[in-house]
């Protein structure tokens, strides 16, 4: 009886697999908690096992093939299970042999399945956002649904993407939106009850600060946009939760919003246990391209200028890369990181300023980027080891009409896209120059950026191939051609002193390692 | 803040207007509605005085008139709205109408392909042809005569416009160098960083490692690519004026 009872608390001991959150700011090599590994938005792993001596004898550890949409998730990893989603889909997966362990299927809904960027886990549970603008909670064990809540009214337009980020005890999510004119918000989550801790609106309330930068009267700032549709970064020092946010509505015509439109195209710094905004800076103020600044607003610490700072880099889907100071939202570098033809030049807050004749027309306006962007949401990367700033950039042109006649309600208009090709800029992050590009082919590259410390950087090309880079040179080291794009980002992890590279191609997971020894 | 129009565009119409109102009930609302509603909300609904119904929480919770309806006969004594004693019939145009100006709201993000040739003939055709015979170098490759003879009438002008800018989808031809010093001369079918892909004169496949080959891309649209960086949009518009009379 006594042995019995033992080997019952043996094996509950076993059985515990979930993520304390203070584990989160400080990930152990067998892990990947958060949507971009850690807290800060680097893409950058301390591990080498696999490095630029070895990468040639690289060879494959497992697949799995979800036989669904392409995956554009990054796996959570946390005690051995990878959990990664596809739209409406959540999957727990060996992270040793890629067997599935369970996988949850969303009830049929009426949302936006555009996509699906992955779960957030706090303790023994998941939260994963649904397509119908849902928050739904499940047991990481078993995949059984805890609870569901509604984030925003579906019936509105709005839907949901990103993969919640968990700080402490709160449940960060956002929202998106795109054809109707709604006000986009970031809100926290009690990872218990499921109720709402705060909620910080895009647009200020009428008579708030921010609120100047929209007409005084009418309801352009209740319709305003602003969706938070990416997953953002947190610096434990500074308790503050930093979040890039998507244009203004209507999306291309901005006759009706005169002014800056605070706070969107911006990055909000935002207290994580009170909501309220500490700083912004506004990449693109007035947008009418579409141009989302909810491209990962990236933190380290690096010698500036000659002296030590905690930074903030985002490389902005307008063409442009912002360096910020992130513990009051100092300005310290605009530069652009491919060519463009909408601004005039930067002005003293370090905004690029709007040519106003790129603005769309009838006619039309041919306008660098397109409303694709100079960039979009494939994640970046900073690597310490090269002081360099990695972005997957396109050199593309629309042709930007305004259709709207009256008041413009939706979009108002749109660009129809011309020539586009790839490119992976390395950005020094004290000058903004381009270290070194490594083209990536006609077409439009959809794939995300790691770096680690073994010396190597990996991404995919415009067309069918993961690539393995020298990061300090760009030169290639490595490469896989597969059946299909990898519209995902890579992460890698260590498990019985192996390290794996994980890639999602299409709908297939695949997972490299070095051969045994 | 959208990435892949054509997704998105299905799968929020599904999600927000299943059904096209019927045309005819959509005019007959409309009449009703400049009548009776237009004064304050706006004779397009979008707002005036009173507030804007298309982008309405009330509207996009309402099917044919179900929600909207008891406003509408009830009026809001309180914000100041009168009730209208509209019909049963009257009542579901109403709704018909202003459903079809949210629809036209969703797919506002869209240039529709009949776009009106009026809106985009803002330039001036002698400045077009002046620049296609002079400074955009356009008569190296073409010729109103020849292969853009009736140009103006093969496009819908949405599509002239943009082919005017990038007619993508031409043939690439590409020459490989065998280690042989054989040359293969073929269309592209793929070239990246490790291999290219041709179909030769026969009709049949080959591919090479870039490793052991050189390839030589010639690609036709390179000149459009180079122009992108160097027109004015006056250039752009002037050009399209000139071509799309050349009918």
């Amino acid at each position: 009886m006594k042995l019995l009872s033992s080997a019952l608390i043996f094996t509950a001991t076993l059985a515990a697999q979930g993520l304390d959150p203070a584990l989160i700011a400080k990930p152990a090599r067998d892990m990947w908690p958060t949507y971009n590994g850690d807290y800060s938005g680097r893409r950058y792993s301390t591990l080498d096992q696999i490095n630029a001596s070895n990468v040639k004898s690289l060879t494959l550890g497992w697949t799995f093939e979800a036989k669904s949409v392409p995956i554009k998730s990054t796996p959570l990893l946390v005690n051995g299970v990878f959990y990664f989603t596809v739209p409406d889909h959540v999957y727990a997966i060996d992270a040793r042999t890629g067997r599935q362990i369970w996988h949850y299927q969303y009830p049929p809904n009426q949302g936006d399945h555009i996509g699906q960027r992955g779960v957030g886990m706090y303790k023994d549970w998941l939260f994963f956002e649904s397509p119908d603008a849902h928050l739904v909670s499940l047991d990481a064990k078993d995949g059984h649904v805890r609870w569901t809540i509604e984030l925003a009214d579906e019936k509105l337009g709005y839907f949901s993407t990103m993969a919640p980020l968990v700080v402490r005890d709160h449940i960060i999510v956002g929202v998106s939106g795109d054809v109707t004119d709604i006000p986009g918000f970031l809100e926290s989550i009690d990872p218990v009850t499921g109720k709402v801790q705060w909620r910080f609106y895009t647009e200020p309330k009428k008579g708030e600060p921010g609120s100047e930068t929209w007409p005084k009267t009418g309801d352009a700032i209740e319709h305003g946009g602003g969706m938070t549709w990416m997953t953002g970064t947190y610096d434990p020092e500074t308790n503050l939760v930093y979040w890039g946010t998507g244009n203004p509505n209507p999306v291309l015509v901005g006759e009706g919003r005169p002014g800056d439109n605070l706070y969107t195209c911006s990055i909000v710094a935002v207290n994580a246990d009170s909501g309220k905004l500490a700083w912004y800076f506004q990449p693109s103020p007035h947008d009418v391209h579409d141009w989302d600044a909810v491209e990962t607003p990236v933190l380290f610490d690096a010698e500036f200028k000659g002296k030590p700072r905690k930074l903030l880099a985002q490389a902005s889907r307008n063409g442009y890369f912002f360096i910020v100071d992130r513990t009051n939202g100092e300005h310290l570098l605009t530069s652009p990181f491919i060519e463009t033809n909408w601004a005039a030049g930067i002005d003293e807050q370090g905004r690029p300023v709007r040519r106003v004749d790129k603005d769309p027309t009838p006619d039309g306006a041919l306008v660098e980027p397109s409303s694709n962007g100079s960039t979009n949401w494939m994640a970046p990367s900073y690597d310490p080891q090269t002081k360099m700033f990695y972005v997957i950039a396109r050199r593309n042109f629309g042709e930007f009409y305004k259709t709207a006649e009256g008041k413009a309600e939706g979009w108002g208009g749109r660009d129809r896209g011309l020539f586009a090709d790839s490119v992976l800029q390395a950005i020094n992050i004290q000058d903004g120059k381009i270290a070194w590009s490594h083209e990536l082919g006609n077409g439009e590259a959809h794939g995300g950026i790691l770096t680690t410390a073994g010396h190597i950087l990996l991404t995919a090309d415009a067309g069918n191939n993961v690539l393995i880079l020298d990061p300090a040179s760009g030169k290639t080291l490595w490469h896989f051609t597969s059946n299909n794009r990898m519209v995902s980002c890579p992460m890698t992890y260590e498990l019985d002193g192996v390290q794996y590279i994980l890639t999602a191609i299409g709908d297939i997971v695949y997972v490299w390692r070095l051969p045994e020894a | 803040m959208r990435y892949s129009p054509v997704v998105c565009l299905f799968a929020v119409t599904v999600a927000l207007a299943a059904d096209t109102p019927d045309p005819a009930a959509v005019k007959r609302g409309k009449d009703k509605f400049v009548a009776s509603c237009g004064f304050c909300h706006g004779n397009d609904g979008t707002g005036s005085r009173a507030p804007d119904l298309v982008r309405s929480p009330l509207l996009s919770h309402d099917k044919a008139g179900e929600t909207i309806g008891p406003i509408i006969r009830n009026g809001k004594p309180d914000d100041g709205m009168p009730a209208f004693p509209l019909t049963d019939a009257q009542l579901s145009d109403v709704a018909a109408f202003l459903h079809s100006q949210a629809l036209a709201a969703l797919r506002s993000n869209r240039v529709p392909g009949d776009y009106p040739a009026e809106k985009l003939r803002t330039g001036n055709a002698a400045a077009g042809k002046a620049y296609f015979e002079g400074a955009g170098g356009c008569t190296k490759c073409h010729s109103v005569s020849g292969d853009l003879a009736s140009i103006g009438r093969k496009y819908a002008p949405i599509m002239l416009q943009g082919r005017i800018l990038y007619p993508a989808g031409a043939k690439v031809n590409v020459t490989v160098t065998l280690p042989s010093g054989e040359k293969v001369e073929g269309t592209l079918v793929n070239k990246d960083e490790f291999t290219v892909a041709l179909h030769d004169a026969a009709g049949w496949y080959h591919s090479y490692s870039l490793k052991t080959v050189k390839a030589e891309v010639h690609d036709p649209l390179e000149a459009h690519r180079a122009m992108l960086y160097k027109y004015t949009d006056q250039d752009v518009h002037n050009l399209f004026t000139y071509l799309e009379s050349i009918k």
